[in-house]
């Protein structure tokens, strides 16, 4: 008996790790299929549920100030600049920070809550991961990516901030906003012709 | 005797610092322990020439990056993060570079960020060739050979820094063809040209399928061999943090590769390297049958 518990428990590892396994493969957040819902603190301390936002479009924005990816962005201006754009047209606009403790990008949320002033960001919510689970729920890779779900809970973009993988301000000027485009064009009812690209930046600093 | 066409290494060419205005504005902006005052470089680069004079109608220049340990810059294909080196040449008028030859990657990272570039030193070699019935040439090829490179880089370890460097080279006229005889970097120049990814063997067959979530590369008419690795030439094609699954066949291997979350339209074709092993990387182009 004892050893057929013992047996009965090796092969449940087994088949545990078997799964474990299949979900660390799994695609985690593909265009077309339904965006994978999360709940996560801001850094107000406000529980952020993406079911809440049914009927809007989310913005998703991973991010790490320390980044040159990142900087480049905000300190053109430009990530703060979409944010408010994007914000004030209903759009709800989640930044992501998914550094651990330790890791290059991490914040606790009061430091946050200052960075954001100082560098006037106004995204709707600030996410803290610092056990990167929302991350990889997501399956973000770098520094910013970025996604869209719309209105009906659907992932319409995974990709890239713009089509200019530099860490240089002046590449933002003449960039294609990959973000811009898609809101525009899923607002106005068309399908959104760039639904994918490849994100850069740096890694996402997530823990060992 | 070989004519010095390089800086010695205590005194490389000018390398510019990080991008200033990113290390001050992170120094403005950061509140972690990140800013450092004068933020050291992690690489330094040195441009280099295979021969000690310009021959009539080819040279080979490169691109030596050496990298402080643990730190790394990216092959052509990324990988999930960073972004590969960029050279702008500067070249007398009937004069045109080639591209980087990139040697065989390695894969770096961990986790689920997976990226593809190199470590400790890399040369990235390119191939100067003089136009045929080009005056302009002519007229320079009785004097020396002016070279320029404006490089970007990003170099990572933990943290990404940007990095810039104007690089130049004044190669003497060889004077002759057959070109003049081999410069102190010869030895460095053949060793990286022998390892650079080759044509795949005339007997592969290499051909690819595709199902929901993968693509299965296979390849036929290969002896046995216990593993293989592939390295996408495209970015965000496969999925770079995932398993490759190696199956022996008859005759030859399988590879199964997870689909990119990012690839949402079938591939005609996929390219990359089968890496066999140090010195042993293939170009392929599969086609990809749906």
């Amino acid at each position: 008996m004892k050893e057929k518990t013992k047996k009965w428990l090796a092969s449940a590892i087994v088949a545990a790790m078997a799964v474990l396994v299949v979900l660390s493969v799994a695609r985690a957040a593909r265009v077309g299929d339904r965006a994978p819902d999360f709940t996560a603190t801001d850094s107000n301390g406000k529980t952020q549920r993406l079911s809440d936002y049914q009927g809007k479009f989310v913005v998703l924005e991973w991010t790490n100030r320390g980044c040159p990816y990142t900087l480049k962005q905000y300190t053109s201006g430009n990530m703060q600049r979409l944010q408010h754009e994007w914000t004030s047209k209903g759009v709800v606009w989640l930044t992501v920070v998914s550094s651990a403790p330790g890791k290059q990008g991490y914040v606790t949320a009061p430091e946050e809550n200052s960075y954001l002033k100082q560098v006037n960001a106004t995204p709707t919510a600030v996410l803290l991961d610092p056990d990167g689970s929302l991350g990889h729920l997501y399956d973000a890779k770098t520094t910013p990516h970025m996604f869209i779900i719309n209105p009906q809970g659907v992932l319409i973009y995974n990709g890239a901030i713009d089509d200019r993988p530099t860490t240089d301000v002046a590449d933002v000027n003449g960039a294609k906003n990959y973000v811009s485009t898609a809101l525009d064009e899923a607002m106005s009812g068309k399908p959104v012709s760039v639904a994918t690209s490849r994100p850069y930046g740096c890694s996402v600093k997530y823990p060992n | 005797m070989a004519n010095r066409v390089d800086p010695p290494l205590s005194k490389p060419r000018r390398i510019a610092p990080p991008l200033m205005g990113c290390a001050l504005l992170a120094i403005t902006l950061a509140s972690t322990a990140q800013a450092q005052s004068a933020p050291p470089s992690h690489a330094k680069i040195e441009l280099i020439a295979d021969e000690a004079a310009a021959s009539k109608t080819t040279t080979w220049v490169g691109l030596l990056f050496h990298l402080d340990p643990g730190w790394h810059i990216y092959w052509q294909n990324a990988g999930d993060s960073g972004t590969p080196p960029k050279v702008a040449w500067q070249l007398p008028a009937g004069y045109r570079a080639g591209a980087i030859r990139w040697p065989q990657p390695v894969r770096l990272g961990s986790g689920s960020v997976i990226d593809y570039g190199y470590e400790n030193q890399v040369l990235l070699m390119a191939l100067i060739e003089r136009a045929a019935n080009s005056a302009a040439a002519a007229a320079v090829s009785d004097a020396a050979l002016p070279v320029g490179a404006d490089v970007k880089y990003v170099v990572c370890r933990e943290v990404c820094i940007p990095g810039k460097a104007h690089l130049t080279l004044s190669l003497p006229a060889a004077g002759g063809d057959p070109p003049a005889e081999a410069s102190k970097w010869h030895a460095l120049f053949q060793q990286t040209r022998a390892q650079l990814p080759k044509a795949a063997p005339v007997s592969w067959k290499v051909s690819a399928t595709a199902d929901k979530d993968h693509l299965i590369l296979s390849v036929r008419g290969a002896p046995p061999i216990k593993s293989a690795m592939f390295f996408p030439l495209e970015t965000a094609q496969i999925e770079n943090s995932a398993p490759q699954a190696f199956a022996s066949t008859e005759d030859g291997f399988r590879l199964m590769l997870q689909k990119s979350d990012q690839l949402v339209q079938p591939i005609p074709t996929l390219r990359g390297l089968i890496v066999l092993g140090p010195g042993k990387a293939f170009e392929i182009a599969a086609p990809v049958a749906r």
